[in-house]
């Protein structure tokens, strides 16, 4: 498919019989639009209704949703962009046929649309968009559409709709989230400046009377629309339409009331329908639309409509002539608060930043970094942008006052300023930091800050900030959630009528791989005829829903502030969790009208790192905050050298623990290549091994443009810090702009079609554009490639340089602690989940083997938390908590460690003492945390077991202590190891007593199965049978390969796989616990090994013996027998 | 408390159908004429809904064998085995299969329970020698699960919860009379049914088979795990009260027939129910009762069971006055008692019976008619078949060739409401409709402008008075190609309305639009 707009518009053949030029139709404009923000009802997107309205030659459009503005500013957008560019923007294409197939869209009056580029843009210079939302009224109403007059009316507006979003619906006790309850009364009691189109209602009757009210209220300002939607008394209700518009004295004003811009939505607008009403398309009915008139229409079409009311078509334009809002007109303000009276925001910023400098370097202020601050407080003046880093300063300084770790990330972060002021925790004198490149972008755009919280404890952060601007300044951003292929196919294949298993099957194939096309075989593979067309149907229109917005959720944590009322910017909305209030756009609609955005996220390594630093403080050590760690010690580069990484931030994964000792990090650059190498952008560039090999010494050349076209060295700038080979999404945005020649609106395109899921298909476009670019400028066309599959996959997963950056600080800092107080990091780690890739019992393992002692849980010893206990060689020992036991409440354990005193004799005295309920007793012996008064978990359960099982009356406490008197013998059997190890599991997902594996090993001996350790003593090539527990399965990009990883009680074994080995070996692969696999051993020369598995056999029924013993199971054919006993965690699985 | 009688004579048999669901599924879709993959081949996989997650909530015997387990999630299963066929679980049909099943199983005993959800106990005391013994009868009761498609495990013993117990967790199939305890003290803890708490805290105290606990002293137990584990410890041994309700009383007067070789002609069939008839009315006369309630009771070769009841108002053992009742029903069924491929027992009982005197009554127990066209609608139906007597009902749907359609009287759901013309408006749609509209030569204006002159059936009508156009776009779900429709309402210079369309729009959908006429107005 061409790109070239001009042939596109003009490839239609002129129809036969062109009739002479006529005069020109009478000017229109449709008001009565619908996007698909009227969540499953309009089922075009903002772009393309403007874009054909253009394209139509209607003089303007306006858009109005139901009850809300979240999609004006797309619009807004898309006629900015049309205005700039003079060629409709990327999203005019979209997804065809079927997902990842993208076809221009054409109207099939576009035969007399052939637009030039100059033509085009005079014409969207012209053409005006008027936005506004269709009031849809709770009390029975006919709905009313709203459009501001000004830039009043526009806040009259927001109010209007945030107080019908956050209005609390009768019988319930807090407002809906995604309901707005609105009655006529809200409307008319203040509605200046605002122009009202009454929309009239099937039934006219009783219509005359709101008419009637509605324009005593906004005298002027009341328009009646009339629809003529070809329903067979088109001409009778217009009549009637005219004499209550006369009776009333308000204009008729004509409208199409458009739910799509072109007749062929149609069958999508009836799917969204069925969608929105819960039917299949078989019993929906007048549900449905009866035809497909609700579309744009030329003006030319609109006359011959309404050829019996001139007038009301007139009526558009003077509608249209009397608004003088435009959404440019949204200036946006930084707060006053950060800023103390008396001070001007610069001057404020300049003394806060030299004030905090001189405490950062008491020492003195180093040269480099005196020259940092001074040029980007001078860029910071010229930009004005002062009060946006006071701003994150304000909300940073609460949180450090508060205790709570913080660290900045983004374009902007990587300052001195900021990290004098606390922002971040690089340290510009030690690394090059990143704001240059940031000051010296040509695009005007507000810095991007991200700043990362605690996770426990950022919503002390957020409620700081609604408390300090007020609810009416402060609103979180809204993220729009897309129809993904997934559940695009469930809910078409609902409303078509496909059985739940079909549907399951077809969601089942697009599912990870949106974007690609779902191919014949595909449809094949899932048991399908491609050709039938009732699966054609489905899979198509589901692919024509893709990327359709559903509904607004709440950013996870981008926030707006302002100076004056939010509310009269954008109407706010409640999310359904936590006391917050959202507005109703999102982070581009944010970025395209120029809003300042603070992103307050939640990061749990942040809280694992103040934990473990308070936990060193607590026990004897230094109080270190996150810039206080000791830089660049080398020891910290060995252990990561080594792949001992497990519970570091970042790097913990099975790929990073594999590329570390290749990548072999001795400096902090290195630690933010790592952070950003494994990741899906190099990966699927293929530019992982090129990195490493020029690590390693292969010679650094630069790709370079044939003499012709511009200098070789073009890219060294680009490349230089990482050895010529690209490997952050901003060398990706750069390549494409210095090789490929993108202009700035190209580029913005693709930064677009990158960062959103739903411009996917556009992306298709920018790969022609950037490979023929670079290879017509000399570049190698392979190497183009390369640099935009980079791009594809920065797509999903964009991580830029100072991302990696901040991140990668936090990588050194955990890796410090985690070399230096071994304990205290496994200690807090633990009391940090869920966070990370391994499960408590890796990590208690992982403790050890660097020399921690690990304690039980016990009544008398252990607290809720885990914690840390000194040992008689003065060394810390980690001390299980009750939290690591399933099922237990933290109120009811803390009673017992409060009346403990001086430890518990035994277990009536403990239940008596403490109160615990029966329930609480039986999972602590469960749990077997009664080894201190003697008792080991059986012993335990039968005396716990005996005691009443509720708390007793106090009257009949001291009768029931009579009545447990003298039991005869029971003769218990001891209870063996294995039995223990299994119920250790049970209970608390890991056991210090032994590894599951050494129990069984006797077994496993003389079977030739090797343990991991034995394995990793193996030479290359090697055959080797290994067997371990699953911790996690990962099939990762492409899917080529399956990574299995294995545990046993030596250690860990890697075991890969190839997708023909797996599919053969799928159920062992996928189901086991326990796992024996054969295959050859694979060592590269930096020592890491791997298995290639070849064979795999399931044997997790040992496990389960190991509860049962020796007890004869039930038949095989028992279907719900141990199988169902869930002895071992479940491992991390991929799907 | 113990009831010696009851452990050494009676004799209970316990079925347990380990995959009933899978395999009622298969049946029914055999019963259907859907032919499916070999029942043991195909994974397949039942499930249900938790918390919107889609569970595996039964499976069939292959997919049991690869490992997959009740409860878990269908995507982790389909992870594992892309190729499982998955159906909704549906307990209550679950439930009409084990009636059904139970239902059949009376042949060898009056007295069958339904033990939910996936078993059947049979008192078969003193039943065994109409089958040639024990190992006879159990070998049949197999053979017939199996034909059915039913994968089955049974044991016949002394008590029935050490049946059930040994069903379940044993290998035994009969056990022989008074060594129930031996043989049930083999099982595992899980055998005695406990809630999976205290199952496991059995487990942990290291008593893991019904022998650690028989053999060690009960209070101490009953004081951990509740007086649960004892009573139904004494009930496995055969002690205590049989808990077993079976799920029809045995009614006192019955008379059978087996046949050797299967009888489906009705005149034989209304024979044996006249010679059965006779022997109940004897038995009735002895008794000096009369029946309020008699039931017929075919059993099918195949399992299936037919029941025809009939109810008088008086008590009565009037041999002909029940049989022509009989003869009645029998012939206003249009299809009596499907024989299939014949019945091999018929057994005829009164279930309710009341103290009659020899005396006078009136047998004349006709119902007083109706005059309710329901009630005329339902025996019409009933005489003539039920598609035999049709009505219009609405359908909700634009498209005027399918706004109505025919369907049984005698089914009232799915009516949608007819589309009314608004209140003081006229009607938009005919009374009258074509059942194919007819074409007619149109001239009018385009694009979409109403007709001026048509000639239909060799006639010419001027066009005086039209409305219109409703446009009707065509469900594009079912013919996609369909041109779109513009219906006008016209009035000729007669006065005479009609119905107009134009099919294809102009342009849009073709150069040259064709016109029908659709309906007439009246």
């Amino acid at each position: 498919m061409t790109a070239d707009p001009e042939t596109l518009l003009s490839r239609r053949p002129r129809r036969k019989d062109v009739p002479l030029p006529e005069k020109p139709p009478p000017a229109y404009a449709e008001l009565a639009a619908s996007s698909n923000f009227s969540f499953l009802r309009g089922a075009s997107n903002a772009r393309d209704l403007v874009l054909t309205a253009l394209l139509l030659g209607q003089s303007g459009i306006g858009i109005a949703d139901r009850n809300t503005l979240a999609g004006v500013v797309r619009a807004w957008s898309a006629l900015k962009e049309v205005r700039e560019e003079g060629e409709p923007p990327p999203e005019k294409m979209r997804e065809g046929g079927s997902p990842g197939e993208h076809v221009w869209i054409e109207h099939p009056l576009s035969a007399d649309l052939s637009v030039t580029r100059e033509n085009l843009k005079q014409r969207a210079e012209a053409f005006q968009l008027v936005v506004g939302a269709r009031l849809v009224f709770s009390d029975g109403t006919p709905d009313i559409l709203a459009y501001p007059e000004d830039r009043a009316g526009w806040g009259r507006l927001c109010r209007l709709l945030t107080l019908g979003n956050t209005r609390i619906p009768p019988g319930k006790i807090r407002a809906v989230k995604g309901e707005c309850l609105l009655t006529i009364g809200d409307l008319l009691s203040d509605a200046s400046g605002l122009l009202l189109i009454l929309m009239p209602p099937r039934r006219l009757a009783g219509m005359a009377l709101a008419l009637s009210r509605i324009r005593a209220a906004a005298p002027g300002a009341v328009w009646l629309g009339a629809v003529l939607s070809r329903r067979g008394d088109d001409e009778r209700r217009l009549a009637k339409l005219k004499v209550h518009g006369a009776d009333a004295g308000v204009p008729l004003i004509a409208i199409n009331d458009v739910l799509y811009h072109d007749a062929g939505q149609r069958d999508l607008q009836d799917v969204m329908s069925c969608i929105r009403e819960g039917v299949t398309i078989e019993t929906a009915g007048r549900l449905l639309e009866a035809n497909a008139e609700r579309h744009l229409k030329p003006p030319r079409e609109m006359a011959r409509l309404f050829r019996n009311a001139p007038d009301a078509i007139a009526e558009t334009q003077l509608f249209l002539g009397r608004i003088d809002f435009d959404l440019g007109q949204l200036k946006y303000e930084y707060p006053d608060e950060p800023v103390p009276p008396g001070w001007t925001d610069q001057g404020y910023l300049d003394d806060r930043t030299w004030l905090h400098a001189g405490m950062r370097y008491p020492d003195g202020i180093p040269r480099k970094v005196e020259e940092l601050l001074k040029a980007e407080l001078d860029f910071i003046q010229s930009e004005n942008l002062a009060r946006y880093f006071l701003t994150l300063y304000d909300i940073v300084r609460v949180a450090r006052n508060k205790g709570i770790l913080c660290q900045g990330r983004g374009s902007a972060a990587n300052s001195a300023v900021c990290y004098v002021l606390g922002i971040t925790s690089v340290d510009p004198d030690k690394f090059d930091v990143l704001f240059a490149r940031f000051m010296s972008t040509e695009r005007k755009e507000p810095p991007d800050i991200d700043v990362d919280f605690e996770h426990e404890r950022r919503e002390e952060v957020i409620q700081y900030i609604y408390e300090r601007y007020g609810r009416h300044r402060a609103g979180i951003a809204a993220t729009v959630i897309h129809y993904r292929p997934r559940s695009a196919m469930r809910e078409v294949g609902k409303a078509m009528g496909l059985t739940e298993d079909v549907t399951a099957r077809l969601a089942g194939l697009v599912w990870g791989s949106w974007g690609g096309a779902l191919a014949d075989s595909q449809i094949r593979q899932a048991g399908f005829d491609p050709g039938n067309s009732e699966i054609r149907r489905a899979v198509t229109l589901a692919g024509r829903l893709l990327g359709s917005p559903r509904h607004l959720s709440q950013h996870v944590g981008g926030f707006v502030l302002a100076r004056h009322r939010l509310d009269e910017m954008v109407p706010i909305g409640v999310a359904a969790m936590d006391e917050r209030t959202f507005i109703e756009w999102d982070k581009d609609d944010i970025d395209a009208l120029g809003l300042m955005k603070v992103d307050i996220l939640a990061l749990g390594m942040l809280t694992c790192i103040r934990k473990a630093l308070d936990l060193v403080c607590h026990h004897g050590g230094p109080k270190l905050g996150l810039a206080d760690v000791p830089l660049e010690d080398p020891a910290v580069y060995d252990m990561l050298c080594k792949g001992d990484s497990l519970g570091v931030f970042q790097v913990e994964s099975r790929a990073q623990m594999n590329m570390l000792p290749r990548l072999r990090p001795r400096e902090f650059y290195d630690l933010v290549i790592e952070v950003a190498i494994v990741r899906p952008g190099p990966i699927q560039g293929d530019m992982v091994h090129p990195y490493l090999r020029r690590r390693n010494g292969e010679k650094v050349t630069y790709p370079s443009p044939a003499p012709e076209h511009g200098p070789p060295d073009e890219l060294h700038q680009v490349l230089r810090k990482t050895l010529g080979v690209p490997l952050f999404q901003e060398q990706a945005m750069r390549l494409a702009m210095v090789a490929a020649k993108f202009t700035g609106g190209q580029a913005n395109g693709l930064r677009r079609a990158m960062a959103t899921f739903r411009n996917v298909g556009t992306i298709h476009k920018f790969e022609e554009l950037m490979v023929e670019g670079m290879t017509a400028r000399g570049y190698d066309r392979e190497f183009a490639a390369r640099c935009f599959e980079q791009i594809k996959g920065f797509g999903s997963y964009g991580f830029p340089e100072s991302h990696a950056a901040a991140f990668a600080q936090l990588v050194y800092v955990s890796s410090w602690i985690k070399l230096h107080h071994p304990a205290a990091f496994a200690c807090a780690l633990l009391n940090s989940q869920p966070m990370g890739f391994y499960a408590p019992a890796q990590i208690v393992r992982d403790a050890q083997e660097h020399d921690v002692e690990a304690r039980a849980v016990d009544v008398n010893s252990s607290c809720w938390d885990n914690t840390l206990e000194r040992r008689a060689d003065g060394s810390l020992a980690l001390r299980l908590g009750f939290r690591q036991i399933d099922g237990l409440g933290e109120a009811e354990l803390q009673r017992l460690i409060d009346r403990r005193g001086v430890g518990y004799g035994g277990v009536d005295a403990l239940a008596a003492q403490s109160r615990l309920s029966g329930r609480a007793l039986r999972k602590l012996a469960d749990a077997d945390a009664f080894r201190s008064v003697g008792l080991d978990r059986r012993e335990a359960l039968w005396a716990v077991r005996r005691l009443p099982d509720d708390d007793p009356l106090p009257l009949f406490a001291a009768a029931d202590a009579a009545e447990l008197g003298h039991e005869p013998e029971m003769d218990l059997p001891a209870m063996p190891l294995p039995e223990h190890v299994a119920a250790d599991y049970q209970t608390a997902r890991l056991s210090l007593k032994a590894h599951p594996m050494s129990v069984l090993r006797p077994g496993f001996q003389g079977q030739r199965i090797a343990t991991c350790a034995e394995m990793a003593a193996m030479r290359d090539g090697a055959w080797a049978r290994t067997a371990g527990l699953v911790l996690v399965r990962q099939r990762p990009g492409n899917g080529k390969a399956i990574f299995i990883t294995l545990e046993d009680e030596t250690g860990i074994a890697n075991i890969i796989m190839w997708a023909r080995v797996f599919e053969q070996h799928r159920r062992e692969a996928m189901g086991a616990r326990l796992l024996l696999v054969e295959g050859r051993v694979q060592k590269s020369p930096e020592g890491v090994l791997h298995l290639m598995g070849v064979r795999l056999h399931d044997r997790s029924s040992e496990l389960e013996r190991m509860l049962d013993g020796s007890i004869a199971q039930g038949p095989a054919t028992r279907a719900d027998h141990p199988r169902n006993v869930r002895l071992m965690p479940k491992s991390r699985d991929f799907h | 408390m113990t009831d010696v009688n009851s452990t050494t004579l009676r004799r209970w048999l316990a079925v347990w159908l380990p995959f009933l669901p899978a395999d009622a599924l298969r049946r029914l879709a055999r019963e259907r004429g859907e032919a499916g993959e070999k029942p043991d081949e195909a994974l397949l996989v039942l499930t249900h809904k938790v918390k919107g997650a889609a569970r595996v909530a039964a499976m069939g015997p292959a997919a049991a064998a690869a490992g997959v387990t009740a409860g878990a999630a269908l995507a982790d299963v389909r992870a594992r085995l892309p190729d499982i066929v998955v159906a909704d679980h549906d307990p209550f049909a679950d439930a009409r299969m084990l009636e059904r099943l139970a239902d059949d199983c009376e042949r060898f005993s009056p007295v069958v329970a339904i033990d939910a959800p996936d078993g059947l106990v049979l008192d078969i005391t003193g039943c065994a020698h109409l089958f040639g013994g024990e190992a006879r009868l159990l070998a049949e009761l197999r053979g017939r699960f199996r034909r059915y498609g039913f994968h089955a495990r049974m044991t016949i013993a002394g008590a029935p919860d050490a049946a059930r117990a040994l069903a379940r967790f044993g290998r035994i199939a009969i056990v022989p009379v008074g060594a129930d305890e031996a043989e049930t003290r083999l099982l595992p803890v899980a055998a005695l049914g406990l809630p999976d708490d205290i199952r496991i805290a059995l487990v942990r105290a290291g008593l893991k088979t019904l022998d650690d606990l028989a053999s060690r002293p009960s209070l101490p137990l009953s004081a951990r795990f509740g007086e649960d584990v004892a009573r139904r410890l004494r009930r496995m041994f055969g002690q205590g009260a049989n808990p077993v309700t079976p799920r029809r009383i045995a009614p006192s007067c019955i008379a059978e027939r087996r046949f050797p070789e299967p009888v489906g002609r009705i005149e034989d069939i209304e024979a044996t129910l006249a010679d059965l008839m006779a022997e109940l009315s004897d038995t009735l006369m002895q008794r000096r009762e009369g029946g309020r309630r008699f039931e017929a009771s075919f059993f099918r070769a195949d399992g299936i069971v037919r029941r025809i009841a009939i109810e008088t108002g008086q008590p009565t053992r009037d041999a002909k006055a029940v049989l022509r009742l009989y003869h009645e029903r029998l012939e206003a069924l249009a299809d009596p008692v499907d024989p299939g491929f014949g019945f091999d027992v018929i057994r005829f009982a009164a279930t309710e019976t009341e103290p009659h005197a020899p005396a006078q009554a009136s047998l004349d127990g006709r119902v007083q008619e109706e005059g309710d066209v329901a009630d005329l609608v339902d025996r019409l139906s009933a005489r003539f078949g039920r598609t035999r007597v049709l009505r219009f009902v609405g359908v909700d749907t634009h498209d005027p060739d399918r706004a109505a359609r025919l369907a049984p009287a005698v089914e009232h759901r799915g009516d949608a409401p007819w589309p009314a013309p608004e209140p003081e408006e006229p009607p938009k749609r005919p009374l009258q409709l074509f059942a194919s509209p007819q074409p007619v030569e149109v001239t009018a204006e385009v694009p979409d402008g109403p007709p001026r002159t048509f000639r239909w059936r060799r006639v010419e009508h001027r066009v005086m008075r039209w409305e219109g156009p409703e446009r009707i776009a065509p469900e594009w779900w079912r013919d996609p190609s369909a041109p779109t429709r513009d219906y006008f309402r016209i009035e000729d210079e007669h006065g005479r309305r009609f119905w107009l369309f134009r099919a294809g729009l102009y342009e849009r959908e073709t150069d040259a639009p064709r016109w029908y006429v659709h309906g007439l107005f009246p």
